[in-house]
């Protein structure tokens, strides 16, 4: 994707086109992540390709960041943006743990991550982020936002260019929606399956999605820490 | 309550070449020497940055010893000049002779002046008869008719005008107008960026046609 | 002249110029991104394919048939817009079925070349076709592109689609004259396996059309280089009761009717890689 374009101007008419050069800020890399929690744990899922139009630009892109033990984000949108917000972030961890010698709970990277989004207000980081891991109670949790900060705990969430293919999945296996069968929608699924369905349900995605594909990063993060997998999906 | 999507206006560079209509940003190249002409081009064809064929041959025969020299439109020029070489067909049948080159000419101005708010080709119609002996037409977009001892076309053609003014001689010997040819299509091809690939060039006199290409790396490199 | 203007019906063209007026947004055309490449060998032509067809940026088909047939020995690789390129094809097809049966002979590859690009031609454009026509007949081996223009080129090996670039890298590199068959075969899938891999618009399996002197095979699905390596076995399982209803009624089935299983009639093509049922495995 060039930043610089040749931009028409379709309101007027074809012979008086006018073709200026005009500055793009920004590109989608696009991908996938989702993120689902548990009772005690929660499970972080990003894919690894980064595209650029219909070309892959690197099938092995870093788009997660492990925060503390106890706290994951991973992210699509821009890479670029994707790698200057993990900057930050890490930059902000490491004054805090500093400063009161320990590390930040979740809930309140949570916030950090929302207020260092706001604070783009107007020049967003073009990001779509999930965060997630455990709570002071020993929780698994999960938060959703958008590209300029809104921020949301959930069960579970989804983001990227096959989000869409996704969030349907998410909400009938761990939202339980449409689902006569289960009475108990409060609910949660064990370790081992969630892991299988987030599996099950990138590589689904990528037989659909044509942004999605490559490799998964997925993470567990529970009491013992962060456990980090990569798993396959299809190249082309 | 609303989350924010954000617009991303992503083009898809190579999908929109393929919908771009196929060009042939060329060089063309008609000359005049005693006894018959000679005709040169590039091969470059392109949509958008694509090249699309890089051994194009630009040198499209209409008659026996006729031939059209094509830029603009891919699409247009084919198709002018298949039906200019129809009628040339009938036209010859029905008198018993081959075709003039003026004949041809007219024929192709009359589409591409008829046509004019349709088609993009400016088209060299050049050859040799027994009536006018050797002829050069050029019909330039809109659709008008010149006759020229030289003529050139094309986006390669601008890079060419100085060379050609200054190098030009009447009846020139073939050998002389060959590499005349030769030297303005390479220059041009050096310097335009929508020309390029391999030289064909062709001579025609009252011996028929005589064929020749010059390839890629033949082709001289006038920054050396 | 034919009367092409029978062939397409144009009613709704003014009333959706005046909806885009009233600020009523244009439908846009979607184009498929695909790999494409044929290449001419020492007995004859090979023509290639993926088999990806998206919309947009989903994944419509993940393993659809972009080599059309076009008579026994021309066949005809199709990118653009996918109604197009098969109705196209299949237009001419029968147009020169047609041909063969009134003159009896078959069809000349310059035959379908011709009436591809006029036809194209005629609609300026707007029939968004990009083929890779090949086939052999006694002339010899003969291998055309056509862009939807109507604009034609005839070469040794060609590439077209959003993948061409990937697949014409690998020719550049790599075609000779005078190719054996197994080594054709091989290059054009190479090619169209660079498309699959490094074009997003391209994807799933690679098929190929071996042409030669009165002899055609094609290749469904050669290769599958894009398995799915992943699924869970009986995840998904919903008893009877999950999804909820307001009503319900029940009408009993008439008792003397018939229900009768037709069984799909496998295409029997000579080709020993075909398995038409195996849609699941996109």
């Amino acid at each position: 994707m060039q930043l610089i374009q040749q931009s028409k101007q379709e309101s007027l008419p074809k012979s008086k086109e006018i073709n200026q050069p005009q500055f793009f800020p920004y590109t989608n890399n696009q991908g996938s992540c989702l993120g689902i929690c548990g009772e005690k744990f929660a499970v972080l899922a990003t894919d690894t390709r980064m595209s650029m139009g219909y070309s892959i630009v690197t099938r092995n892109a870093t788009k997660y960041l492990k925060l503390t033990d106890k706290c994951v984000l991973v992210s699509s949108g821009m890479q670029a943006d994707i790698e200057t917000l993990h900057k930050i972030l890490k930059a902000r961890l490491t004054i805090y743990q500093n400063q009161h010698q320990k590390p930040m709970s979740t809930p309140a990277i949570s916030h950090l991550l929302s207020r260092t989004l706001y604070y783009r207000r107007f020049f967003p980081l073009y990001t779509f982020n999930v965060l997630g891991g455990i709570d002071e109670d020993g929780k698994g949790c999960v938060f959703s936002y958008d590209a300029i900060g809104t921020l949301e705990r959930v069960r579970y969430s989804a983001s990227g260019s096959g989000s869409a293919l996704i969030e349907p999945i998410l909400d009938n296996q761990v939202g339980f929606k449409n689902r006569g069968d289960i009475t108990d929608k409060t609910g949660f699924l064990e370790e081992d399956e969630v892991v299988e369905l987030a599996k099950d349900t990138l590589t689904s995605t990528c037989e659909r999605d044509i942004f999605t594909g490559d490799f998964v990063h997925i993470f567990v993060v529970n009491e013992n820490g962060v456990r980090e997998e990569k798993f396959e999906l299809r190249f082309d | 309550m609303e989350t924010v999507e954000l617009y991303n206006s992503q083009e898809q560079i190579v999908l929109d070449d393929l919908s771009e209509p196929v060009k042939t940003g060329t060089t063309i190249m008609a000359v005049q020497y005693k006894g018959g002409i000679v005709i040169g081009a590039d091969s470059r064809t392109t949509s958008g940055a694509l090249i699309v064929n890089r051994v194009t041959d630009k040198l499209t025969p209409v008659a026996d010893k006729i031939f059209s020299l094509r830029s603009g439109s891919a699409a247009d020029t084919q198709e002018i000049a298949a039906i200019v070489r129809y009628y040339l067909n009938i036209l010859s049948t029905e008198q018993g002779k081959p075709p003039t080159v003026k004949m041809a000419a007219n024929l192709f101005r009359q589409f591409c002046y008829v046509y004019k708010n349709y088609l993009l080709a400016s088209i060299i119609c050049a050859g040799y008869d027994e009536t006018d002996g050797p002829s050069i037409y050029s019909i330039p977009l809109g659709g008008a008719i010149i006759k020229q001892p030289y003529a050139i076309g094309g986006s390669g053609s601008t890079y060419l005008y100085g060379y050609c003014d200054a190098n030009f001689k009447e009846d020139m010997t073939k050998e002389e107008c060959v590499s005349f040819v030769t030297n303005a299509v390479g220059l041009a091809i050096a310097r335009d960026g929508s020309s390029g690939g391999i030289i064909r060039y062709a001579i025609i006199d009252s011996d028929g046609v005589e064929r020749h290409t010059i390839y890629g790396d033949q082709v001289k490199n006038y920054f050396k | 002249m034919e009367n092409y203007e029978q062939s397409f019906n144009y009613e709704n063209c003014l009333r959706n110029e005046e909806l885009t007026k009233q600020g009523y947004e244009k439908k846009k055309q979607r184009k498929t991104g695909t790999t494409i490449a044929g290449i001419i060998f020492k007995d004859g032509v090979v023509l290639g394919a993926d088999t990806r067809a998206t919309e947009g940026y989903i994944v419509a088909d993940g393993n659809c048939e972009k080599i059309h047939r076009i008579s026994d020995y021309i066949y005809c690789c199709g990118a653009g817009t996918s109604a197009d390129t098969e109705n196209t094809t299949a237009l001419i097809s029968s147009k020169l079925e047609l041909m063969r049966l009134t003159t009896g002979r078959e069809p000349r590859v310059q035959n379908a070349l011709t009436l591809l690009k006029q036809y194209l031609y005629h609609y300026h454009g707007y029939v968004s076709a990009a083929l890779v026509l090949g086939g052999v007949d006694f002339k010899g081996p003969h291998l055309h592109m056509i862009h939807p223009h109507g604009s034609t080129s005839t070469l040794p090996f060609l590439t077209m689609g959003s993948g061409s670039l990937a697949a014409m890298a690998v020719f550049e590199a790599e075609y000779k004259t005078d190719l054996d068959e197994e080594s054709a075969k091989n290059l054009v899938h190479k090619a169209i396996t660079a498309g699959i891999f490094n074009d997003l618009g391209s994807g799933g399996n690679v098929d190929l059309c071996v042409m030669k002197f009165q002899n055609t095979q094609f290749f469904r699905n050669f290769d599958k280089p894009n398995k799915r390596k992943f699924s869970r076995i009986n995840a998904y399982r919903f008893p009877k009761g999950t999804t909820q209803f307001l009503e319900e009624k029940v009408t009993l089935l008439r008792k003397n009717l018939v229900i009768e299983n037709l069984d799909k009639n496998n295409n029997n093509n000579d080709n020993d890689n075909n398995d038409n049922n195996d849609n699941n495995d996109l």
